[in-house]
């Protein structure tokens, strides 16, 4: 993980969800806050900074999407995960469009929640340089779609496509920026793409079906 | 700390305890009963994860993301159900470590057979009162 201490408030309002994480990040370089609703969590990004928070979109008073509004707004600099249940997808997509681009669902494992942190404040570290591999340009992608810059991130990914253009990944994530900025059949394009490129590739083929069924049009673009 | 993932099926009496004794220690437990009346057993101890569902159905089993458990406890009251999901956790999600309750002594050859490790209550609790009756009689 990254330097010194990375500061990060859990906002959910369930107890146990804040348990489970603050244990799993027990021994992880950060130092963990919890906020139990909206308005704790808005009191507490007043008094100090956090470099990320993980943020349940479901609680009563004033909910997650709410919050996420005001931190896109005032902390643009704050990355923010999505603690989801089974099945509950409804305000996903408005959520990616505000930057909070990983989720993980409930249950989760201990590792699964160190692994996105880890894989969260990496990205942010990431410099942009000249030379950078594949993968690197997807993560930037993804660093830009948080900071809701789609232009920069389309770029990114188009770089990636120029490094490996036989391999699906960036194709399925030029995808879902499209997405996200509302061109659905540019969207069905590129997952298309990825898909013939591999046929396996379970994130494409998910996210084709998805854009090609209205009955599911809740769901997010997997990255 | 390390801190496992342990996946319980049925929230009885003895499946509520091991949740509420593995996450008091710190571990982090899901636990998955047909009965939501069940997860009452749960005390304030009990911090991980309940899954209202029928565990012998394979999409509740992913929903508990079993295929990441490191140890997998069948304790439903039924021991036919307690082999089949204790062989699914194995078979399939790959569950390095899976034990079954088993009330009926007569089979715990065959589950053994089957390498699924048990625990058979009848069992323990006749060698402690024989243990019990041999040291009264030393």
């Amino acid at each position: 993980m990254t330097d010194p201490k990375s500061k990060i408030i859990v906002v959910d309002d369930e107890r146990n969800i804040r348990l489970t994480i603050s244990y799993a990040l027990e021994d992880a370089n950060c130092e963990i806050d919890t906020a139990v609703n909206g308005e704790e969590a808005l009191q507490k990004l007043r008094e100090q900074s956090y470099a990320l928070m993980l943020l349940d979109l479901r609680m009563p008073g004033m909910d997650g999407i709410d919050v996420l509004r005001y931190v896109a707004d005032q902390y643009p600099d704050m990355r923010v995960v999505i603690i989801t249940a089974h099945g509950t997808v409804q305000n996903a997509v408005e959520a990616m469009k505000l930057g909070a681009i990983e989720f993980i669902q409930k249950p989760f494992t201990p590792q699964e929640i160190r692994d996105v942190v880890a894989n969260v404040l990496a990205r942010e570290s990431i410099e942009r340089k000249p030379g950078l591999d594949y993968e690197t340009h997807l993560e930037l992608a993804k660093r830009l779609i948080s900071a809701r810059d789609l232009y920069a991130a389309m770029k990114e990914t188009q770089a990636a496509i120029a490094i490996a253009p036989s391999r699906a990944e960036a194709f399925n994530l030029l995808g879902a920026i499209h997405e996200l900025n509302g061109e659905p059949s540019q969207a069905k394009k590129h997952y298309r793409v990825a898909l013939d490129l591999d046929p396996t590739f379970a994130l494409a083929r998910d996210n084709l079906a998805r854009v090609s069924d209205r009955n599911r049009r809740f769901e997010r673009p997997r990255l | 700390m390390s801190q496992h993932y342990i996946v319980i099926t049925g929230c009885g009496r003895l499946g509520s305890m091991l949740a509420n004794r593995l996450s008091r220690d710190g571990e982090s437990v899901v636990i998955i009963d047909r009965d939501e009346s069940t997860f009452d057993n749960l005390t304030s101890e009990f911090s991980g994860f309940t899954i209202h569902g029928d565990a012998t159905e394979l999409e509740v089993l992913r929903q508990a993301k079993t295929e990441r458990a490191d140890y997998f406890l069948a304790v439903t009251s039924n021991d036919n159900v307690n082999l089949m999901i204790a062989q699914v956790a194995k078979l399939i999600f790959g569950v390095p470590l899976v034990l079954a309750r088993v009330f009926d002594p007569a089979r715990e050859d065959i589950y053994a057979q089957l390498g699924i490790n048990v625990v058979c209550p009848a069992r323990l609790s006749a060698d402690i009162f024989l243990q019990t009756l041999k040291a009264a009689e030393d």
